[in-house]
Parts: C-alpha cells; structure tokens; sequence
C-alpha cells in the first residue's frame, strides 16, 4: 500500500505498526492495495449507534463490542471515521454522561476535568482561571470556537494525535488520568498514560472518566507553540511548568510527549532538550532538523514564561 | 507615446455616456438570496430519482489498468449503474487539444483509459440512491493496476530517458518554443554588469473555491439534450471540448449556472467529470448528480501553474537600468494539458512586467508530470511571469548594492509614455506606476523603515520592507493561441448581453457570464440603467448562465479579468440598442421625429423640447408585444429585444515573430508588505500591508475593492503557507485544509488600500478588468523575506512559498541560495 | 441501532425524520430537511461552511451526526431574518460587502450571530477569534470584520 499520508501526513510516519492507526481488528479488513482505499474521505461506514445514560452501561456496551468506540465531541472521530481510517462497529455516544462533564476542585485544591468537558468549558471555568490558568489559555488556541464547542478534554487527550495540545500540557503540570472498567477505577500518571500514536492506556472495554491536575501553588506554567497559520495545526509544541526545577514536556516531536528536566535557566533547559535525543519526522511542514531545533527554542520561551508567571 | 505597429485604431471615442449609477457603490443585487441562504447553488438543487455520482479515483501516480470489475458494486442495494474508461473510450473521443504534437497526441477522456497519471484520477464512476451508498459501491469497484514509474519533477519529465506518461505523444514535452525581442544579444555587449540566476520556482498551489465542483445533469431522450446545471465558469469552451467529444451538436449541451460559490479559475476545466456525468445520465436514463469533494479538489481538479525559471541572465548599466533579460522557462502542467499550452503564451501579455527593458529572450518548455492537471489559476501565467521580473528587480538590486525602490522607479515604464508598446507589440493601454508605487510607501510609512528595523531588531525579529508591483492584463485575444500552433482558429474575443422591454415595461438583462461572486448582476444592472434613465432596481438581470437564453458565444464565461471590459461592453451595446429602438418607437408615436428628439429619462421617453409628450416604458412594451397593428414600416426592425455581442478591437498576431496585441487592458496594483521574522523560529509575522490598485474608471468601487482584499488574501495564502508537494510516489501531501493552509481571519495582517484611476483609452467605458489580481501579495512578501534576511546572511528567496520552515532553512544557509547568484563586472 | 426516527427542532419547527447512524447532521439539515442554506465546503472539519447553531452553541453539523441531534434545538441561517426583516447581520453584511460568492457567508453568519449573543461589543481580535472558524476566499475577512463590528454598532 502506497506509504500515504492519512489522515494527516505527519501521524503516519510516527505510526510504527499500522494497527495502532485502525485497531487490531480492523487492520485485516482495510482495503487491499489498488482497490478503493484511496476513496479516502468522506461519508461514513454503516455504523450502530447506542447512547448510554450511565457510566456503567457505556462500559458494558464497550466491553461487549470489540470493534466499539467512545463518541465524545466528534471533532476527531467523525473525521476519522469520514476517512474511513477507523470504522468501528458501534459508536457510544458519551454525550448524556452528565457525571463527566464537570469540572470541579479537589479536596487538595486541584482541579478535576471530566472527560467530557469541553474545551469551552475549560476556558470559561472560574476554577481553572483562579487555579491552574494555562489550561484555559492552551485550550482558548486550539483550533477555533466551534471545535471547542464540542471538543472535549477526554477527546482530545484520548485521542492522542501527537500534533494535539493536551497531552503536553498534561504531562508537563502532572496530570493523573482516571480510567473506569469493568472492574472499577484505575489511576494513571500522564506520563504513562500515551502510549502511541492515537494511542493510551485505556483499553478495551475502559473508559477514561476523569482528568486530575494539581493546583498551580508556586509553579508557574507556560506554553508555546508555533503553528500553521495562526492557531491552526502545531509544528512543534511545548508545555513547561518551573517549580524550582523545570519540567518540559514536548509535542509534536514525537509519537508521545517527550519529557526533560532541568534547572529552570535557558542553558540547562537547552541543554536537556539537546540531549533528550529528538529524532522528529519530516513532513510538509517542517524537517526533523526544524522540528529538532524549535524544541529546544520553545522549551526555552516556555521555561521562560514559566519562571516568570510562578 | 511609443509608435505602435497597429492597422486599426484602439481608442474609443468617449460618448457621452451619463455617469449616474455607474460609479457608485449600490447594494448588490446578489445579496438578498445569498445573506438569507436562500442562494441557488448547484448542489441544491433536487431532482426525483436523481443518482448519486461518485468516482473511484486512482491510488497510483502511474500505472497500467489491467482491469476493472464493477459486478460487486453493481450488486449492492441502491446502486444504478457504473461508468468505466473501456465505455468512455467507445462512446466518446479523446478531447480536443490546443498544441501542436507532442501535446496534440496526448489522449485525454472522461475517465482514465487504459493508464492512470495522476493519483485521484477518476477510473470509474458509481452511482447510487444516496451520497452514502454510491461512496459504499466504490469501495466495492475492483480494479487491478500495475505501478509504473512516477515523475514529480519537471526537470526529470524533460529528460531523453524519463518515464513517458502519453505513449502515443513520445514525449513528456506538450509544447516547447523560443520567444525572443529586442536584440539581447546586443544588450549583453552593452553591459557594465550581468546577474545570473541559476533558478528560482514558482511553486504550485490554487484558489481553492469553497464550493467544490459539480453538476445535476439531465438527459431528454426524446431530443438529445443535456441540461447541465453546474458551476463550470467558461461554458463557451466546456461546450467546445465536449461536444465533439459527446459527437452531439453544441446546441444539446444546455450549460445553467446560477449561484456559484467562487471560481478562481478553478471551474474551467471541467469537462472531463461533466462529461461523465452526461454518459451516465444517457446511460442510466436519470438525472446524475455529482459534487466533487474536497479532497477531489486539491487531488484531481486544476491547480495553478507550476514553473522553474533557469539561467537568469540580466544584463544591467552601472546605474541600475536594466536592458533586458533572458530566462529558460519550465512549465509543469501535470498530467494532462488541458487548457494548456495556453499557459506558454499568456505570460507574453506582460513580458516585460511593468519595466521598460526591450531585449528579452524567453525559452519555454512545458511538460507533464504524474500530478493534477494544472487549469487556469487566478493570475493564470502571468502571475508566474511578473514573479520571475520581481525577483529579478530585487536580487539585481541586491547585488549592486541598489535600491529596490528606486531601481523600480528607474525601470519602471513612464505614464507619459502610454499606451505603450511592449517589445513583443502589446499595448499596454495606460497606467501611472510610480505613483502608485509613492503612495504605497506613503501608507506603509516607508520614511520610517528604519527606525521600526531597529526597534525590531530589539525585540529578535528581522524587519523587513518589500515591494511588489504587477499587471493584471485583462481581456485575452485569442488568436494568441495561434503562436502556439498555426492550425487553431482561435482570435479575439466575445462576450453577449441581451436586453428586452418585455409586455408589461419590465426590463429583462441577460449575460454570457458566468459569475462567481463579482457581482455582475448589480454592476450589470448600473450600466443599463444609466442608459435607459432608469434604476438600476428596474433593471431585472437573470443570475448566472443558461445557454437557453442564446445570450452567449464561443468564449462566454467568467475568466481572466474581462468582465467589465466585455461583459460590461455587451451591456453597454445591448442598451444603447434597446434605448435607440425606444426612442424610434416613441418618436414615431409622439409625433412623427427622430430618435434624437426622444429622451429617456424614470421610465418613460419624452421628447426633448415637450417633456409632457412622454411614453411609459410599459406602452412601448405592450404595444410592440400586443398592439402593433398600424406601425410604420420604419419600425419593423424594433423587437425591443436587443442582443449585442462586443468583440474587442484585435488583429491576429504575427506568428513569424510572435508579436502582437495580446490583451486590450492592463491594471495596475503595486503592493508593500512589512513584516517580522523571528530569528530564532523563521516565523514571518506581517505587521503592515498596504494595496494601491489601478483598474481605470470603477464602475462599483465597493466591488473593486472586494476583489482586491480577496486578490491579496490569496496572494498572501500563497506566499506564506499554500503549496501543493508531491512525494517521490506522487501522493499530494496537501489534500486537505489541515495541511493545506489557507488564510483564515487571525492571519490576515492590518491592511490598508488605496486607488488612482487611469481610465483605458480602449474600452466602452474606460474601466479595466481587475478581479485576478496579477499575485502582487506573493511578490511583496517574498520581496520583504529577502530583505528582512539581509541582516541575517543575506539569502535569496528563491521560492515563490516561504513558509516558517523554509525561511528558517535559509538563514541556516544563506550560502546556499546566495549560491544562486553571481554578478559578473564588465567594464 | 443502525436507524432511528429522531425529533429535531430547526428554526422553532419540530422534524421527525428516519436517519441511518452514519449520516452527517450536514447532509440530514441539506437533504433530509431541505434547508439548502447551510453548505459543505470541505471534508475534514476545517473550513466551517456547514457551522449552524446546536442548542445554542455554534458547531459545525459536519462533525456531527444527525442521530446525535435528537431531541436537539438546532438555529440555521434561514431562521435569522423575522417576518420579512433580515437579521442586523445580514443587513450589515450587504451595506459592507461583506459576501461575494456568498458560500461561506450562511455559516459565517452563525458563527458572528454566536458571538454577539454573547458578546454585544467584541473587539476587532474578538470578531477575528470567532469567525477564525469560518474560512473565506473571497473577501480576504476585511469587509466582514467591520460588517460584523458595525452590525454590534462598533464601526
């Protein structure tokens, strides 16, 4: 099969193992060379459709059908699936799950992200406005207002397009992610949470209910980003939080953030990104070079912006 | 005034034609329906049984068809019927072919025969109950292929042992020939120095309409006739290449537009998927409907010209005059020529930009590539050119150390000297450059330039200033396709206006345009209003195209900036024939005079010295239409149904010397660009723009304007992000909106416009054609780049597309593109 | 299920329609209901010709299954003019010659009409930030930023 862009060119070259891009069931299934697969785009594969009213029946229904998948806000799903890149079976629509949507504060000050709140909610939370700002300010850039009308925490980090902008921000503020299952609820570090391209810890039958960030207190946050165009798709992205130490998490580099950590100054902060090993992709947008060398400059504004807004 | 070698004379003689409504900016006519949604849309439209069309498009660059089994599709529910290349190859012939061989023996049909050549070819075509069922059949079309090479690059197509796309052709080759004025051989002696340049590429991208493509097409066994409902711009020429490839009669090919959402150019080679279209409403006896998508559009429609400008050689006197210029072209047209070879003709409307160098040698060769086929993009060939004259302005001056700004003053043509003869005997008709190159560094506060470099510099970013100043030459004679090849009976030009006073005093307009958002039926109505004393909301002008109305000819359509020359000319004729017939008939009627003692003036003609002796427009009508027992026989030529066609005043050019008048119109636009470079990052952020746009006398100054905001939207897209690269496998890596950037409203920069008017001497009503642009947002910008790199190593912009990446590329080696320049001294 | 018959409210009027899962709430608004106003210009989310308002919010139908509008409020651009009076945005909108083709204008429209909803006095960023959505390539934005700021009375 012709090594071709879909759906976007960059996240096919991280993709090591094809599956990884359609499920493991699916990848059997996926036209053969010559035939049809390249009338990509557009209109979806014949689907069911099911839209739970409880955690634990969404659950069930993900658990029962092995080619089913969580809707969300569709911003990436309906995409993907009008590419006919992933046609699962059965579609879960989460939109009815009320229990996921709020945000609200923890008992240590935190903040708690349901998964399925939006970006919009994000920016218009006064929790996170007084708590943990930058979660609002990265969410207020991401793509335009009516993808953040719908798009949605969960989504966005679940989805994992490497080129996205939570899981960065995720892993560099130490976010816990919450996974519900069949046999209950499972906590995972963000740092172990993505694991591939369009890939992360949750698995079949799971479910990822919630997204925990501790509270600001001293540390300070930035993120800096260059883009094609204004606010369109990242070429490279970095989040950093400075307390005491700096802790710099890379995206778009490669197919999961990259984290480093250094002392907060911009030497040392070159000096672990040079050494992290970057090895990004080329792509119509950029060179591994470019890519390699805007890691190391937005690490040092967003360290910088970091240590100045703690 | 230079002395021009022309038979007849150009100018017209200004009559006196009242400006009232023309020149202001009423509300367009267009508005009410579009803003209520309430537009009519090719893709609105519904039919009872209509089928859905889809294509399925080819996976390969290159590759022999070994086989296609449609009996799959064919089997699932709610599918009507297929198309596939062995019936087109049966049913149709290959499209008509503008060039000489090679490119004439370059077989082009509906759908791919025997061979696909570009990815996203259409192969077959399906089609189904729904949108969703016809897409699920295509997936169930088998078609066996086997991969050849592939070819992405021009320099490699042209090569003796490269790949052949059109075995029948021999030759990647379409079209190749030297173009050569003046005496450069002369002006090389003559030079104290002489810049070359080893290349520079003018890279591929296109408009991209928001609408896509499309038609609802009908057949009616019973006499032949399609009815094609569709948003194709130039349906003059569609019917040209398909009826003969249909073998029917141009009349069955009945082409309706109505509301058409934008064009660009992009709409004009059509023909290939319509003609689908037609065969499977022939064949499945129902209405077919078929609206390309998006990715359709960048994979398998038109994208603009790409060209690579080898071994520039500009010989230049010590003071910075330049004497002319000499450049190997290369043209790459994708896989099929289409409109082209057009395209290695067209750019010879501007051959020498806006510069009076007289000693230009220009070697052209076009070749096909395994990518989409190229159509005529907005500033279609002449963009690419007054690129290339730019460029060289800037890089020239680069190297010797001179102004960019005052070299172009230096050079540029004088206003004093129009209309002014070209070295190959265009005229361009008038224009003053230098001012408008004044005011726009007046706006863009040019005495202040370096006070904000360094106020830049402070802050890590590389300012820089760029100019860039271009021609939009409007209104094509066509008989510059005979320089091209001898044996087409192209020349001149047309467009059609019909204009009637209907029983009942309504006053009905139709055109031959095709319009996608220009707003002809406002402008259209302002002109035959000031004519007819009326206003322009008594004027009813039918939206769009229908060749029903026989108000057409060959080269009808919306294209190439001309409609206010040719359209607005067929309106102005139209009218003052139905004013002449008005006033005849009333003259008669109110007491046995002559026209010229009628005047028309709100709704009623009066004679001139007893305004009480007046006859409503609605009498006149009714009694032409239903009373006319009694008339005079002097009136038995007064239908009040008008139809003129305007030709513009051309003569077919000298093949011999490939000389001669290509276009009656040239406007003006003269951009400047500020903008920032972050020196750590490459990201270019435009901080001033401003437009300075010379389109003679404006007819709509609102629409004017509008076309110059949009000119320089797409200007800026291409200058900064849009591009359409292949990889070696010849997948478009831009074939969606993701990757494929356009501007949206956070990147367009602070804008600032202003205007002169230099009215034609050559047109009916001394305005110009304007809507394409000429790409001067592409010259700025890459003007600016190279500015702002002068502090940082001094690189040449040698892309027409200089996104972030490829800004920072060059700082990293400004050795590099440096590399492509040498100056040698001869004294 | 693969089908279902669901209710939806388009412009204060109640449907019942018979949808397949898979069907864009574009096509279903386009074909189904027949509100042509509404339009598809891309394939994959980005250009926001399609954007309508859902129960309130501005998002594009492109991205949304019609089976997920059930029981749904849904706001096209043919429910902005009131008994024969266009919308002070379509007015605006035509006074600045802020449409050409008129493609993208439907849905520019919604996305503007979203925005001084809740936002009676933007900022020209403001005005650029909500339509950044909408992809034009006909205007270049200029008339429709000042179209869109004279329309909250900001010109």
């Amino acid at each position: 099969m012709p090594n071709s862009p879909r759906p976007r060119a960059f996240c096919t070259k991280l993709v090591g193992d094809f599956t990884s891009l359609v499920g493991a069931s699916r990848a059997d299934r996926w036209p053969r060379e010559g035939v049809a697969w390249f009338n990509l785009a557009v209109l979806l594969n014949e689907v069911d459709y099911a839209r739970p009213e409880s955690v634990a029946e969404a659950l069930e229904l993900l658990a029962q059908h092995d080619n089913a998948r969580a809707l969300a806000g569709g911003q990436t799903l309906v995409n993907v699936m009008k590419q006919r890149a992933a046609s699962p079976d059965l579609l879960v629509d989460l939109a009815d799950l009320e229990e996921l949507t709020p945000i609200t504060v923890a008992a240590d000050g935190g903040l708690e992200l349901g998964a399925m709140a939006t970006l919009a909610d994000l920016i218009g939370s006064t929790e996170i406005q007084e708590r943990r700002p930058i979660l609002g300010e990265v969410a207020s850039r991401i793509a335009d207002v009516q993808v953040r009308n719908r798009g949605t925490v969960g989504g966005n980090v679940c989805s994992n397009d490497p080129t996205n902008h939570l899981p960065p921000l995720m892993v560099a503020t130490g976010a816990t992610m919450t996974i519900a299952g069949a046999g209950g609820t499972r906590t995972v570090a963000a740092e172990e949470f993505f694991l591939g391209v369009y890939m992360t810890a949750v698995g079949p039958g799971e479910l990822l209910t919630k997204v925990s960030i501790p509270t600001a207190g001293g540390t300070g946050d930035g993120f800096f980003s260059v883009t094609v165009g204004n606010e369109g798709t990242g070429i490279v992205n970095v989040a950093a939080t400075v307390n005491g130490e700096a802790r710099v998490a890379i995206g778009c580099v490669s197919a999961v953030p990259v984290v480093v950590t250094s002392r907060p100054d911009d030497d040392s902060v070159r000096e672990a990104v040079r050494s992290a090993g970057l090895d990004p992709p080329s792509d119509v947008h950029g060179s591994g070079a470019y890519r390699k060398h805007l890691a190391e400059v937005l690490a040092m504004r967003a360290v910088a912006h970091a240590r100045s807004s703690g | 005034m230079t002395d021009t070698t022309l038979e007849r004379a150009l100018v017209v003689e200004p009559t006196e034609t009242k400006r009232g409504w023309a020149g202001q900016s009423i509300p367009r006519k267009e508005d009410q329906r579009l803003v209520q949604g309430q537009g009519v849309f090719f893709d609105d439209l519904k039919r009872h049984g209509m089928g859905f069309l889809h294509f399925v498009r080819s996976p390969y660059a290159h590759a022999k068809i070994k086989s296609i089994d449609v009996s799959k599709a064919l089997e699932l529910g709610g599918v009507y019927g297929t198309l596939t290349g062995d019936e087109v190859a049966i049913l149709t012939d290959p499209f008509f072919e503008l060039s000489t061989p090679p490119g004439a023996d370059m077989k082009d049909y509906a759908l791919a025969v025997g061979k696909v050549r570009h990815m996203g070819e259409p192969v077959a075509a399906v089609v189904a109950s729904s949108r969703e069922i016809a897409r699920d059949a295509a997936d169930l079309v088998e078609v066996e292929y086997e991969p050849l090479p592939v070819i992405v690059d021009a320099e490699r197509a042209a090569e003796d042992d490269a790949p052949i796309l059109h075995e029948e052709a021999g030759s990647n080759v379409v079209w190749s020939g030297l173009f050569d004025w003046g005496d450069y051989d002369a002006a090389l002696a003559e030079a104290d120095q002489v810049v070359r340049i080893e290349r520079l590429h003018f890279d591929r991208f296109s408009s991209t309409p928001l609408e896509c493509s499309g038609a609802l097409v009908e057949y009616e066994k019973a006499t032949g006739q399609w009815t094609i409902f569709c948003n194709h711009q130039m349906p003059g020429v569609g019917a040209i290449w398909m009826g003969p490839a249909l073998r029917c009669g141009l009349d069955k090919l009945r082409f309706v537009t109505h509301d058409i959402g934008g064009g660009f150019g992009n709409k004009i080679c059509l023909h290939p998927q319509l003609t689908a279209c037609c065969l499977l409403a022939r064949k499945l006896n129902r209405p077919i409907q078929w609206t390309e998508w998006r990715t359709d559009q960048h994979m398998a429609n038109s994208h603009g010209n790409e060209r690579t400008f080898l071994d520039v050689e500009v010989p230049v006197k010590a003071d910075g005059t330049m004497l002319g210029f000499k450049v190997r072209a290369l043209d790459d047209c994708g896989a099929f020529p289409r409109y082209e070879p057009l395209g290695c003709i067209i750019w010879a409307q501007v051959t020498p930009g806006l510069y009076r160098w007289r000693n230009i040698r220009v070697d052209f060769t076009q070749v096909v590539t395994n990518k989409s086929a190229v159509g005529p993009n907005r500033g279609y060939s002449r963009m690419q050119h007054l690129w290339l004259t730019e460029r060289i302005m800037d890089i020239v001056a680069t190297q010797l150390g001179l102004d960019p700004v005052e070299v172009r003053k230096r050079n540029y043509i004088r206003s004093d000297e129009m209309p002014y003869e070209t070295p190959n005997g265009c005229v361009y008709d008038s224009g003053d450059y230098a001012r408008c190159l004044d005011i726009v560094l007046d706006l863009i506060g040019y005495d202040g330039i370096d006070e904000r470099r360094r106020d830049a510099e402070s802050r890590g970013k590389l300012l820089g200033l760029g100019i860039g100043s271009t021609l939009d030459s409007g209104t094509n004679n066509f008989g510059q396709s005979q320089l091209l090849n001898p044996d087409l009976q192209f020349s001149g030009n047309n467009e059609v206006a019909t204009i009637k006073l209907d029983i009942f005093g309504e006053i009905v307009l139709t055109l031959g345009t095709v319009p996608q958002g220009q707003g002809h039926e406002t402008v259209a109505a302002q002109v035959a209003a000031d004519i007819l004393g009326v206003s322009p909301d008594d004027i009813h002008v039918r939206p769009g195209h229908d060749s029903y109305w026989n108000s057409h000819a060959g080269f009808s359509g919306t294209y190439a900036s001309q409609f206010a020359v040719t359209g607005l000319g067929a309106v102005k004729g139209a009218a003052e024939m139905l004013a002449d017939q008005i006033k005849r008939l009333a003259g008669v009627i109110l007491g046995g005079v002559g026209a010229d003692a009628i005047e028309l003036e709100g709704g009623f003609a009066k004679m001139k010295d007893n305004p009480e002796a007046a006859l409503p427009f609605m009498a006149c009508g009714a009694i032409i239409n239903a009373n006319n027992a009694g008339l005079p026989p002097e009136l038995d030529d007064v239908s009040l149904n008008c139809r003129y066609v305007y030709r513009p005043p051309f003569e077919v050019p000298d093949k011999e010397r490939k000389f001669g008048n290509l276009t009656l119109t040239y406007a003006t636009q003269i951009h400047a660009c500020v903008l920032e470079i972050d020196k750590e990052t490459g990201v270019p952020v435009i901080v001033d723009y401003a437009a300075v746009d010379d389109c003679g006398i404006r007819i709509h100054p609102q629409i004017v304007e509008g076309q110059v905001h949009g000119a320089t939207a797409h200007g800026l897209g291409a200058a900064l992000h849009e591009s359409f690269p292949y990889d070696e496998e010849g997948t478009l890596l831009t074939a969606n909106f993701y990757d494929y950037h356009v501007p949206h409203a956070l990147d367009m920069p602070p804008f600032k416009t202003s205007s002169i008017e230099s009215p034609s001497p050559f047109t009916p009503l001394g305005a110009k054609g304007m809507g394409e642009g000429g790409g001067a947002a592409i010259h700025a910008v890459c003007s600016a780049i190279q500015d702002a790199l002068r502090g940082a190593g001094g690189a040449v912009v040698h892309d027409s597309c200089n996104p972030a990446h490829r800004i920072w590329e060059l700082m990293q080696e400004p050795e590099r593109s440096r590399g492509l320049v040498s100056v040698e001294s001869r004294s | 299920m693969r089908e279902k018959t669901i209710k939806v409210e388009v412009n204060g009027q109640l449907y019942e329609r018979e949808v397949e899962a898979r069907r864009l709430l574009v096509h279903f608004i386009r074909d189904d209901l027949e509100l042509t106003g509404t339009h598809v210009g891309c394939d994959t989310g980005n250009c926001g010709a399609c954007t309508v308002l859902y129960n309130g919010d501005a998002i594009k139908s492109c991205m949304m299954l019609a089976i997920q509008a059930d029981g749904a409020s849904i706001d096209t651009v043919e429910g902005l003019a009131q008994d024969d009076q266009l919308h002070p945005l379509q007015q605006a909108f035509s006074e600045t010659h802020a449409l050409q083709c008129g493609y993208c204008t439907p849905g520019m429209l919604m996305s503007a009409k979203y925005l001084l909803d809740s936002n009676p006095s933007p900022s020209e960023w403001e005005v650029r930030k909500a339509i950044q959505g909408n992809i034009c390539r006909c205007t270049g934005y200029v008339n429709i930023v000042e179209a869109i700021q004279k329309a909250a009375g900001n010109d």
